[in-house]
């Protein structure tokens, strides 16, 4: 556990501080979601109900974007050798560094929400809401991007195919992230089940990424 | 029985039989098939004649949908076992079934317009569609990125097995989001609730689909065992090449 510890706290500072930590996603984050009332029109009625939505996809396109880095790098500098060396396996490695990362890099990913709503138009309540909702749907989104990454980790143009493979394998937490905005800001009273299933979602990525993600590392060092 | 049909030598034996046999069987019943569904049957009593859409549309969705069954098994055995004959039909699945998935778009797209009023529509089975037609875009993609040849197959078993899991509950979450395609109306407990006039054209049209599928990844995975035989006969004969050369520089 210390091994694993010691990587967890590694990878934290790591992506704190390298490659200008959270600025990069929270800044594509930031112009997406300014970018799209310019495309959507400036309605009022609009833009609240594509609000959720819109807020969610912003989120998702986030945590692809730094996908490339998170194993590309390592597999490029001989770190990915230790780790697999490291007795603590593979998989914990991946575990612990996509934590550290999500931690430390997509923590603005809930605010950013919440300020966004409201931008939108939508209440405090339904923005609040929409906030938690990523906050739980982030780890997920970031473990599946982080799957998709290990996969393509090294090669050429990785980035556009990260978002290929890792965008049909988010769609159900992008449906119930988005789903528990709209339906907090539409008062269906659905939003408890949409956190749940949310957090499900998130919980069986927890489950099942990491042991992928390891596995598609593996390959590779053989 | 894998481990039986991972001979390549034994393959071959069972392929030589199937194939043609696959070939012959899509061509008949295609000539039944398509006659049968596309002049002959009754046209619907609401749809009227663009009920014969279905008969390509439904064998289309569910063949997108074995080969994705199909792509993802083969990639469990492969991953587990390392029989190279299994990821040679992953290979050839891959592309079947995303022309499967595609041409179910297209069909549904073309019958949507006059019945639903527009091409697309953003319900629940046509996204879950569309997303395994995604499925399919990225295994390809990604085995294409990928120049070591072991190295992709690997990784391309990894995210079929991937997808493969992931399915359920994406089609679980599309529904939940939206549903306005009528339900399953073949493959019910309680018997079909299609008339017999059109499910036996359908049923027809399903089986000449299947035997296609099969002939397509019996044919491609012979290619490509003969494509890989040629290459390793062509290194060979570059290495003796090589060695009268050199040999030739020594006297």
């Amino acid at each position: 556990m210390s091994a694993a510890l010691a990587l967890f706290s590694r990878e934290l500072k790591l992506a704190w501080a390298g490659g200008g930590g959270p600025a990069g996603p929270a800044a594509f984050n930031l112009a997406a979601l300014a970018l799209a009332p310019l495309a959507i029109g400036p309605d009022g009625d609009t833009l609240a109900a594509a609000g959720p939505g819109v807020i969610a996809f912003a989120a998702l396109l986030a945590t692809l974007q730094p996908a490339e880095r998170l194993f590309g790098e390592d597999a490029a500098d001989g770190t990915l050798e230790l780790y697999a060396l490291s007795g603590a396996g593979l998989a914990t490695a991946v575990l612990m560094k996509t934590l550290a990362f999500t931690l430390a890099v997509f923590w603005p990913i809930a605010p950013i929400a919440f300020i966004a709503a409201l931008a939108y138009g939508l209440e405090a309540g339904p923005a609040l809401i929409l906030s938690l909702a990523l906050l739980l749907a982030a780890p997920g989104l970031a473990l599946i991007a982080a799957f998709a990454g290990a996969l393509a980790a090294g090669l050429k143009r990785a980035g556009l195919l990260i978002a290929l493979i890792a965008a049909p394998l988010q769609v159900p937490l992008l449906v119930f992230a988005a789903g528990a905005g709209r339906a907090a800001a539409e008062g269906t009273g659905l939003e408890g089940a949409n956190l749940m299933m949310a957090a499900a979602g998130s919980l069986a990525a927890l489950a099942l990424a990491p042991l992928g993600a390891a596995a598609a590392l593996r390959a590779r060092l053989e | 029985m894998f481990s039986y049909f991972a001979n390549p030598e034994r393959f071959e034996r069972l392929a030589r039989v199937v194939t043609p046999w696959a070939w012959g069987g899509a061509a008949v019943l295609f000539a039944i098939g398509l006659p049968w569904a596309l002049v002959i049957s009754p046209p619907d009593y609401q749809q009227s004649e663009t009920v014969r859409i279905m008969y390509v549309h439904v064998p289309s969705a569910w063949l997108a949908m074995a080969a994705y069954a199909g792509l993802g098994v083969s990639s469990f055995i492969y991953f587990i076992w390392r029989h190279n004959l299994a990821d040679l039909a992953a290979r050839a699945l891959a592309p079947a079934g995303a022309v499967f998935a595609a041409l179910c778009l297209v069909t549904g797209a073309l019958w949507g317009r006059p019945m639903w009023g527009a091409w697309w529509v953003w319900d629940a089975r046509l996204t879950s569609m569309l997303v395994l037609l995604l499925l399919y875009l990225g295994y390809m993609a990604l085995r294409a990125a990928i120049e070591d040849e072991k190295l992709a197959a690997r990784a391309g078993s990894i995210l079929a097995m991937a997808g493969l899991i992931n399915l359920p509950i994406i089609k679980f979450s599309v529904d939940w989001w939206n549903t306005l395609h009528q339900p399953a109306s073949v493959i019910r407990f309680d018997g079909p609730t299609i008339h017999a006039s059109k499910l036996w054209p359908l049923s027809v049209m399903a089986l000449a689909f299947t035997a296609l599928l099969t002939a397509l990844v019996f044919s491609t995975m012979r290619t490509l065992i003969l494509e890989r035989r040629a290459a390793v006969l062509e290194r060979k004969r570059e290495q003796r090449l090589e060695a009268e050369a050199s040999e030739g520089f020594a006297e």
